[in-house]
C-alpha cells in the first residue's frame, strides 16, 4: 500500500511546481500591482515601496525565484489587496467550499444512484423516458440560470429557503442542488447502463431464479457490481466539481474559495490566487487518491494491477 | 431522512425568528472588503470602517464636506490649517479622543513604511503639530486647498490602542469612535455590527447592523425582495423594474461623481483633427442613451468632465445638442466624406451599463459613416495599459473619472504631466496649478471654470454622463438616502 501511495504522490511537487510558474508569470505579465493597488493620486514613494517589496524591477524569472523561496518556507506572500497573510485568507474559506461540495457530491450520488436505477428498472416506459428526458435537461442547463431559477422558485414564490448566504442548514441546500444538477444526469446515465448490463449477468439471473424479491436483487447484487464505473466517473469529476463550484459561490453568497480566487484574479492578488490554487491541487489529488484506494478495496482486480 | 428535515426546519424557523428582530439592519453589498484595515485604498474599505470609525471631516450624502471629529477649521496662512477638535468624544474602548490621536494617525498614514493606501491623498502634509489637546495645525509643503476633501478619507485611530495592538490588531478589531461597534466579522460573507451608544452625535436607532456580501446582482435583488435585506446597493439598471413594481420596495439612485468619458488619441489621424472630435460629439444622442439605456438615471455631462455636483463645474457650459447633419458637415470639412474605422476599447461591469453604452455609442457613430468596433478588455490589463507610457489602448478608451467632490481630483488627468491623454494645453496646465496652489476659494472656481471652457471647446474627449449609483431599498426604512460616495450613512436611520 505505502508503494501504491508513493507511487502516486511523487509526481504531486512537479503539478504543482508547475501550476505556480504557469499562475505566477500569467497575472504578473497581464497586470503590474502598481496600477492597480495604489490610489491614482499615489506618490513615487508609494511606488518605490510596493516595487521593493514585490520585486518588481527584478526579472520575471528572478520575482518567480524570490517567490518560490517563501513559499517553500510555507510563506505564500501577504495578500495584496488587503495585507493579511494570503494563505490564512485561502484557509478561512477552504471549509466553506468543501462543505458545499461534499454536500453537492452527497445529493449527486443519491439522486443519481436512485434516478439510474429506477430509470432501468422502467426501462422505455414513461419513468425512463422522463427521467433521461431531465437528465439531459439537466446537463445542458447552465448552472448560472438553474441557480437564479432556484432562487425565484425557493425563495421568492415559495419563500422557504433563504436566497443566499451562510448560515443554517437551510442556506446549503440551494447552492448544493445546483452545483449537484452538474453531475445527477451523469450519474443517472452511467447507473442506468450499469444497471442493464448488469442485470443480463448470469449471477443475476440466478438469484432471480432462485426466487430472492426484486429490491433485494437490485440492492445486494446489481447496484454494488455498478459501482466501479460510478466512483470512477466521481473521481474525474471532483475537479470539474471544484470549477463549478466557483459560479455556484458567486450566485449564492457563499463564501468559499472559489469567489475568493474569482476577485482575486481579477485584482491579480498573485499570493491569494496562487495559495488558492496549491490548496486546490492538492484537495483533488488527495480526493482522487481516496477514491483509486476505495476503488482498489471494492474491487482486487485494480489493486494488483 | 427525518432527521435532516427536522434540522431543516428547525434553521428555517432561525432565520424566521432572526427576521423578527426589527432593529437589526440588513445590507445586501457588491464588494465587500477582505480587511478591516483602515486605510486601504478603496471605497469599498472605507464603506465598512466608516460605520466604525470617524474622520476630521466627512462628506455628506451628497458629497459636501461637513464636521466630523473637527468641528470647524481655519486657514491660519497660505501653508496651516487649524484644526479644532470636537470634545468630549470616547473611542469604544472607552479612551477619550484627543489631538494625540489625529497626531499619531496622519504621521502613521504618512510613513511609507505602513503602507496606508490613501497616502497619496494627504502627501503634501509636512507636519502635524499638536497646539493644545483639542487644537491641531496641519502644515502643507504648498497651500493645499482640497486637504479638508481629503481629510474625509482619512479616519482617526486610537493611539494607544493602535500601538498596543498593531497594525494586526487593528485590522481584525478596528477601534474608533464612529455610530457602531465591531460584533463579528466572518470573511467573505458578513459583518456584525452593534450601535454605539456613546456615539457623540447620538446612540444610533438601529440596535444592529449586518453588512452582508452578495456579488451577484439578481441575487443580490431577490435578498431585498424576499425581505433578507432592507438596503441593497448596485441595482443593475435591468433589475431596476423588479424593485419599483414591488409595493414595499423603492428604487434611490443618485448621482455620484464619476463622470464617464471617450477619450481620444489626439497624436494620431483622424483624432488629432479638432473638426472631427467635434464632429463626433454631434452625432451622438446621448439624451436618447440617458433615457433608454440609463432608464433616466444620472446625468449627461454638460459639455465637460466635471458632473454637476463637483465643485468646479461650469453651468454656462452646455452639451453640444445632437446634430448629425452637422456631424456629417464636420466630418466632410475635415477631410472624412465617407467617414472612417475606428475602435473603442473599454471595460465590462466596472461602470453601470458601459459596455451597453459603448455599443450605442458605436451605432450612433454608424448612422454618420464611422465605422465603430468595440473591444471590451479585462479591468487589469486596461488599467496597466492606461498607467504605461505607450497608453496602449488604440484611438478611443472609455473610463470614468472620479472627482471626489472637486475639480483638483478629476481635472489632474487632463494635465502636460500626467499620461492618461495624450492632449495637453498650456493654458489648462497653468490654470490647473494656479488653482491647487491657492486656498482662495472664488479664484480657484474661476480657474475650474475656464478649464471647463478650454474641454468643450477642444474636445480631448467625448463627455458622456455623470454616472448614478442605485440604491434598492425597503419602505420600512427612514432616515436613509442614497448616498453619492458609496459610503454608507447609517445612523439617523430606522426601522419602523
Amino acid at each position: 500500500m505505502l508503494g501504491y501511495l508513493w507511487r502516486r504522490l511523487r509526481y504531486l511537487p512537479v503539478s504543482l511546481l508547475l501550476v505556480l510558474f504557469v499562475t505566477f508569470s500569467v497575472l504578473r505579465l497581464t497586470g503590474n500591482p502598481v496600477d492597480i493597488y495604489l490610489d491614482m493620486n499615489r506618490t513615487p514613494e508609494q511606488v518605490e515601496a510596493l516595487t521593493q517589496k514585490l520585486h518588481l524591477d527584478q526579472p520575471l524569472i528572478v520575482q518567480f525565484g524570490i517567490y518560490l523561496r517563501d513559499v517553500l518556507k510555507g510563506d505564500f506572500g501577504e495578500s495584496l489587496q488587503f495585507g493579511v497573510p494570503a494563505l490564512e485568507v485561502v484557509l478561512d474559506r477552504l471549509g466553506n467550499t468543501l462543505e458545499l461540495v461534499a454536500v453537492a457530491l452527497g445529493l449527486a450520488v443519491i439522486l443519481g444512484i436512485a434516478g439510474g436505477a429506477v430509470a432501468a428498472l422502467r426501462r422505455d416506459r414513461l419513468a425512463d423516458i422522463v427521467i433521461s428526458f431531465l437528465a439531459v435537461l439537466g446537463q445542458s442547463m447552465p448552472s448560472f440560470w438553474l441557480g437564479i431559477l432556484l432562487i425565484q422558485l425557493f425563495a421568492l414564490r415559495l419563500g422557504w429557503l433563504p436566497t443566499s448566504g451562510q448560515g443554517g442548514l437551510s442556506h446549503i441546500v440551494l447552492p448544493a442542488l445546483t452545483l449537484a444538477a452538474y453531475l445527477i444526469p451523469n450519474f443517472i446515465l452511467i447507473t442506468r447502463t450499469g444497471v442493464i448490463e448488469t442485470s443480463n449477468e448470469q449471477f443475476v439471473v440466478t438469484a432471480r431464479a432462485k426466487g430472492i424479491p426484486p429490491a433485494r436483487v437490485m440492492l445486494v447484487h446489481v447496484l454494488p457490481n455498478t459501482l466501479n464505473p460510478i466512483l470512477s466517473f466521481l473521481g474525474l469529476q471532483l475537479g470539474k466539481l471544484i470549477g463549478g463550484s466557483i459560479i455556484t459561490e458567486s450566485i449564492f453568497a457563499w463564501p468559499g474559495i472559489g469567489r475568493l480566487m474569482v476577485s482575486s484574479i481579477f485584482q491579480r492578488d498573485i499570493p491569494v490566487v496562487i495559495a488558492a490554487i496549491c490548496i486546490m491541487c492538492v484537495a483533488i489529488v488527495l480526493a482522487n487518491l481516496l477514491v483509486d484506494v476505495a476503488l482498489s478495496m471494492l474491487d482486487p482486480r485494480i489493486r494488483e494491477a | 431522512m427525518s432527521v435532516p428535515l427536522k434540522g431543516l426546519l428547525a434553521s428555517v424557523a432561525m432565520v424566521w425568528a432572526l427576521s423578527a428582530q426589527a432593529e437589526t439592519l440588513s445590507i445586501g453589498l457588491a464588494s465587500f472588503p477582505e480587511s478591516l484595515q483602515p486605510g486601504l485604498s478603496t471605497n469599498v474599505s472605507l464603506n465598512v470602517n466608516r460605520q466604525m470609525m470617524d474622520g476630521l471631516t466627512a462628506r455628506d450624502n451628497a458629497g459636501k464636506i461637513v464636521p466630523n471629529l473637527a468641528e470647524k477649521w481655519e486657514v491660519i496662512n497660505e501653508t496651516t490649517v487649524r484644526f479644532h477638535l470636537r470634545e468630549g468624544v470616547k473611542f469604544h474602548d472607552g479612551s477619550a479622543f484627543s489631538a494625540e490621536d489625529v497626531k499619531y494617525t496622519l504621521d502613521h498614514a504618512l510613513d511609507p513604511k505602513s503602507g496606508y493606501g490613501m497616502a497619496g491623498r494627504i502627501s503634501a502634509i509636512t507636519e502635524v503639530k499638536i497646539v493644545d489637546p483639542k487644537t491641531i495645525d496641519i502644515v502643507t509643503a504648498k497651500p493645499f486647498p482640497t486637504l479638508p476633501v481629503a481629510l474625509a478619507d482619512i479616519l482617526i485611530e486610537p493611539k494607544l490602542y493602535a500601538e498596543k495592538v498593531g497594525v494586526d490588531g487593528q485590522r481584525r478589531k478596528p477601534v474608533g469612535t464612529g455610530p457602531f461597534e465591531l460584533v463579528r466579522y466572518v470573511p467573505g460573507d458578513r459583518i456584525e455590527l452593534k450601535a454605539n451608544p456613546n456615539y457623540f452625535a447620538g446612540k444610533p436607532s438601529l440596535d444592529s447592523v449586518t453588512l452582508r456580501s452578495i456579488p451577484e446582482a439578481a441575487t443580490r435583488i431577490s435578498s431585498l425582495l424576499a425581505g433578507e435585506t432592507q438596503i441593497v446597493e448596485e441595482v443593475s439598471v435591468d433589475l431596476v423594474q423588479q424593485v419599483e413594481s414591488n409595493s414595499a420596495l423603492k428604487v434611490d439612485s443618485v448621482n455620484t461623481s464619476v463622470g464617464l468619458v471617450l477619450t481620444y488619441d489626439v497624436t494620431k489621424p483622424p483624432f488629432d483633427n479638432p473638426r472631427v472630435r467635434e464632429a463626433l460629439d454631434y452625432a451622438v444622442d446621448k439624451e436618447l442613451i440617458l433615457k433608454e439605456i440609463l432608464k433616466g438615471k444620472g446625468e449627461v455631462l454638460q459639455g465637460q468632465l466635471l458632473t454637476s455636483n463637483t465643485f468646479g463645474n461650469n453651468p454656462a457650459v452646455k452639451a453640444r445638442a445632437f446634430d448629425p447633419a452637422k456631424a456629417k458637415k464636420l466630418l466632410a470639412e475635415a477631410g472624412y466624406p465617407n467617414g472612417f474605422s475606428t475602435a473603442i476599447s473599454t471595460m465590462s461591469g466596472r461602470y453601470l451599463s458601459d459596455v451597453d453604452i459603448a455599443n450605442a455609442v458605436s451605432g450612433m457613430l454608424n448612422d454618420v459613416g464611422i465605422k465603430v468596433s468595440i473591444n471590451v478588455m479585462e479591468p487589469g490589463i486596461f488599467l496597466k495599459n492606461l498607467g504605461s507610457p505607450a497608453r496602449d489602448l488604440g484611438p478611443v478608451y472609455m473610463i470614468g473619472w472620479y472627482s471626489f467632490g472637486d475639480a483638483d481630483f478629476a481635472m489632474t488627468w487632463y494635465t502636460g504631466n500626467n499620461r492618461r491623454t495624450a492632449w495637453s494645453n498650456a493654458e489648462f496646465d497653468k490654470l490647473f496649478l494656479a488653482a491647487r496652489s491657492t486656498n482662495d476659494t472664488a479664484a480657484r472656481k474661476a480657474a475650474y471654470e475656464r478649464m471647463d471652457e478650454i474641454l468643450h471647446a477642444e474636445n480631448p474627449s467625448m463627455f458622456l454622463f455623470g454616472v448614478p449609483t442605485i440604491y434598492g431599498v425597503s419602505k420600512k426604512l427612514s432616515g436613509f438616502n442614497a448616498p453619492a460616495d458609496r459610503v454608507l450613512r447609517l445612523n439617523r436611520a430606522k426601522l419602523n
